[in-house]
């Protein structure tokens, strides 16, 4: 098997090139190298999009957690449908804002809008995260995958430096637009080998374990429940959850945690370099919500059941060996969707993570007179930095890498005050923001593996874990995050800070006005939280026996599949209807005319915002040229 | 050709591509399945697969506004013809095969012929579908053209 996953992987890297190239040669300027000259077709953002949202949860992690702690793991696909929705809320008006104020990055729009180099230096830093260790952390996972796989034919380092190097080379030729194609593709190929891989356990398979015996958990583990609503529990590490830590709580705020996609820079950069106007509704309603949440929610739980039947330490090598003992192609097909997955986001992130550091601190702050073919050095540059810095972490010390990815996700959540205040309320202001974002960062980084292990080192051991109480460190966040904001800004909605924003939102009045208003609004968002409460909510603790024990009859029936698989699908369906009534009918994701640019955001007299290179950086580069 | 032109070919190009990808793989490996000891279910879901992809790809024509490129009708029929031919010779050489595949294989190349048959008359209509097939039209045109170039 070991020569048909080369040869697949190698096929694959060959159409990366190929894409890379195809792209370069069509480029019109250098300039194109970054953004794609904000031209991406609509079917990039529809197949990125769905691929990003699968990546960035894990496929491999998924199916994992699927396998140890059964279902209750699989309310993360019902989760995909609350990152679907807030992508509905903020995509478009971020793109909409970019086209009227003429910037190309989230980092400009929130540092110009609320006048803050901290919230751009913020943002940089998420990025830092998604680019270096959350890449770092897939390309470990990939060496090892294959590593495992290939019975040691291939070690782990060696998988880990090839991917580096051909994605690297495949994103230096193509830039954005060639590595948007190839991430697209890949895309498509893991959600047809998701359904592939499901189906062929079902039809190829002689036993099939989901309908016979459900997804093995260990004992004390409830494999079709969700262990109650909430545990008071320290926290994983320091007291484990009763029946497992997928509580409805822990649900709900990994749900949350799940925004962090939407909200991330890379997500939005994706956005922004959009040239459609349909794309953004078909990709959150279709492919979020519809297939990436509906084929993960239907076909995890049979892939996973595999996985545990045949124990392996829940690792998927064991389930690799059962496919390649019935079909050599299909064991490959299994491989080549998770290594998609992870090649998906090792490549968005770093690529992003090029571009957006070169528009927003290279040719921004360190060199401000680089021309267009500077720009593309730099940010070849930069993207060789990036892969060099993810390979060495993912070979040497691929702990490191899980314990900084994990706070990617959680510590983009904590901008949504920010892209709240952006996107719709002008009232949120700078400081509260800034506050909010102290008080989050915090929050998070204390009910997560990097803030437990430096306090516990070199200070006291602290008496809970990551995620006390089974809420996710995102949702600790970002309930301290709001209240900041809420707080603060009450005290500092006013003055000129104000009129500043107001700009904005009197472009969004003219050029985007709202479809709908009033009760309208206040209907369609009450169905939401109606929705949020039962499917992710403590309400999903009914789907337990809503459908085997029905609450007003005494006896009980056999559905055929678990009570609560019964419920999460028929949440994801209506989620599906709820996020396309948003998008579609509710105006929130249709672009009807492309805005011009009317607004300027950085007035040059208010000291509050930043004409130039602000002067610590001016400082530090003086002291390194004029030595 | 100006760089939005430019850029509509390289997309489409890359997204049937994408489609191509996507479902050609997992039609390979289910018909090599079928052919193993999967049989005639994966036979038909292989052939799904390939349909799946030429309704995706008549899809990006639809969105795109364009038809099959000459080079793709080159490359599709290579491809179907020479799979029938390898179908023909594995049939008359292998009688295991001919006797576990012949029905399903022969019903897949029969429903994909029907379903790109059926896509023309839809899209072209029935006129022009027959005369795309009309080989005896096509002698006859050149025989008057070339009478006629004599004659000059």
């Amino acid at each position: 098997m070991t020569f048909v996953l080369l040869t697949a992987l190698a096929l694959l890297a060959a159409l990366g090139l190929y894409f890379g190239t195809m792209s370069a040669r069509a480029a019109s300027s250098a300039s194109e190298y970054l953004d794609a000259g904000r031209t991406l077709p609509t079917w990039v953002l529809v197949f990125a999009g769905a691929g990003v949202s699968l990546a960035a949860i894990g496929l491999n992690d998924q199916l994992r957690l699927l396998a140890i702690y059964g279902l209750q793991a699989n309310q993360i696909a019902v989760g995909l449908i609350l990152a679907a929705l807030f992508a509905a809320l903020f995509q478009k008006r971020v793109w909409v804002a970019s086209r009227l104020t003429g910037l190309s990055t989230i980092g400009d729009l929130l540092g110009a809008y609320f006048g803050s180099i901290t919230i751009r230096l913020y943002l940089l830093f998420v990025l830092f995260l998604f680019s270096i260790p959350v890449a770092a952390y897939c390309l470990a996972e990939f060496g090892e995958i294959v590593e495992a796989t290939t019975g040691g034919a291939v070690p782990a380092s060696y998988a880990i430096w090839g991917t580096a190097i051909y994605l690297f080379i495949a994103g230096a030729l193509g830039g954005w637009r060639g590595t948007l194609y190839w991430v697209s593709m890949l895309s498509l190929v893991c959600l047809v080998l998701l359904v592939l891989s499901g189906g062929f356990i079902v039809a190829g398979f002689d036993a099939v374990a989901f309908p016979v015996q459900g997804i093995a958990t260990a004992q004390g583990i409830l494999a079709d429940r969700i262990p109650g609503v909430i545990q008071f529990t320290a926290g994983i590490g320091r007291e484990e959850a009763i029946g497992g830590p997928f509580t409805a709580i822990a649900g709900f705020t990994f749900a949350i945690g799940m925004i962090g996609i939407s909200l991330s820079p890379a997500f939005s950069f994706l956005g922004i370099t959009s040239s459609s106007k349909k794309g953004f509704a078909l990709s959150q309603v279709w492919m979020v919500a519809g297939v990436t949440a509906g084929l993960l929610g239907l076909f995890g739980p049979v892939i996973a059941a595999e996985i545990a039947a045949l124990g392996n330490g829940q690792h998927v090598g064991g389930l690799v060996a059962k496919f390649a003992a019935l079909n050599e192609l299909s064991a490959v097909a299994l491989l080549i969707m998770l290594l998609g997955s992870l090649q998906i986001a090792i490549a968005f992130f770093a690529n992003s993570g090029a571009s957006i550091v070169t528009l927003e601190l290279v040719s921004r702050y360190i060199l401000p007179d680089l021309d267009q073919n500077g720009q593309r050095l730099a940010s070849r540059i930069a993207l060789a930095g990036i892969y060099l810095c993810a390979a060495a972490v993912a070979n040497f010390a691929p702990l490191s890498a899980a314990v900084f990815g994990a706070l990617a996700l959680s510590l983009s959540v904590q901008l949504l005050p920010a892209y709240l205040g952006l996107c719709w309320v002008p009232w949120i202001s700078r400081s509260g923001v800034i506050v909010g974002l102290i008080l989050g960062i915090l929050l998070v980084v204390f009910t997560e593996p990097f803030g437990l292990i430096l306090f516990d080192r070199f200070f006291v051991e602290i008496p809970w874990g990551r995620w006390p109480l089974t809420i996710h460190s995102a949702a600790w966040g970002l309930a301290f995050n709001f209240l900041a904001v809420l707080l603060v800004s009450l005290f500092s909605r006013g003055g000129e800070e104000r009129t500043h924003r107001e700009q904005l939102h009197a472009a969004f009045e003219s050029s985007d006005p709202r479809v709908v208003r009033g009760a309208a609004i206040t209907a369609r968002w009450s169905l939401i939280l109606v929705w949020s409460f039962l499917a992710l909510g403590p309400g999903a603790i009914l789907g337990n026996s809503f459908f085997s024990d029905p609450i007003f009859t005494q006896g009980s029936i056999t559905p055929g599949l678990p009570s609560l698989l019964i419920w999460q699908i028929l949440f994801w369906i209506v989620g599906v209807v709820l996020v396309w009534w948003l998008a579609y009918q509710g105006g929130l994701s249709v672009i009807v005319t492309t805005p011009k640019r009317v607004v300027d955001l950085a007035p040059p007299r208010n000291p509050l915002f930043e004409p130039t290179t602000p002067p610590w950086i001016s400082r530090l580069l003086g002291r390194v040229v004029n030595r | 050709m100006n760089p939005e032109q430019t850029h509509d070919r390289l997309d489409r190009h890359a997204l049937v591509m994408a489609i191509w990808v996507a479902f050609g793989f997992a039609a390979v490996v289910l018909i090599n399945h079928g052919l193993g000891l999967g049989g005639a279910v994966f036979l038909f879901a292989g052939a799904g697969a390939i349909i799946l992809g030429f309704l995706g790809h008549v899809i990006v024509n639809a969105v795109y506004a364009t038809t099959f490129t000459p080079r793709e009708l080159a490359l599709a029929l290579v491809i179907y013809v020479v799979c029938l031919i390898s179908f023909g010779v594995a049939t008359l050489l292998d009688r295991d095969f001919a006797s576990r595949n012949f029905l399903a294989l022969s019903a897949d190349f029969i429903v994909i012929g029907v379903v790109v048959i059926t896509y023309m008359i839809i899209h072209f209509g029935v006129r022009r579908t027959f005369q795309a097939f009309d080989v005896i039209r096509d002698f006859g045109d050149e025989s008057r053209s070339s009478t006629s170039g004599a004659e000059k």
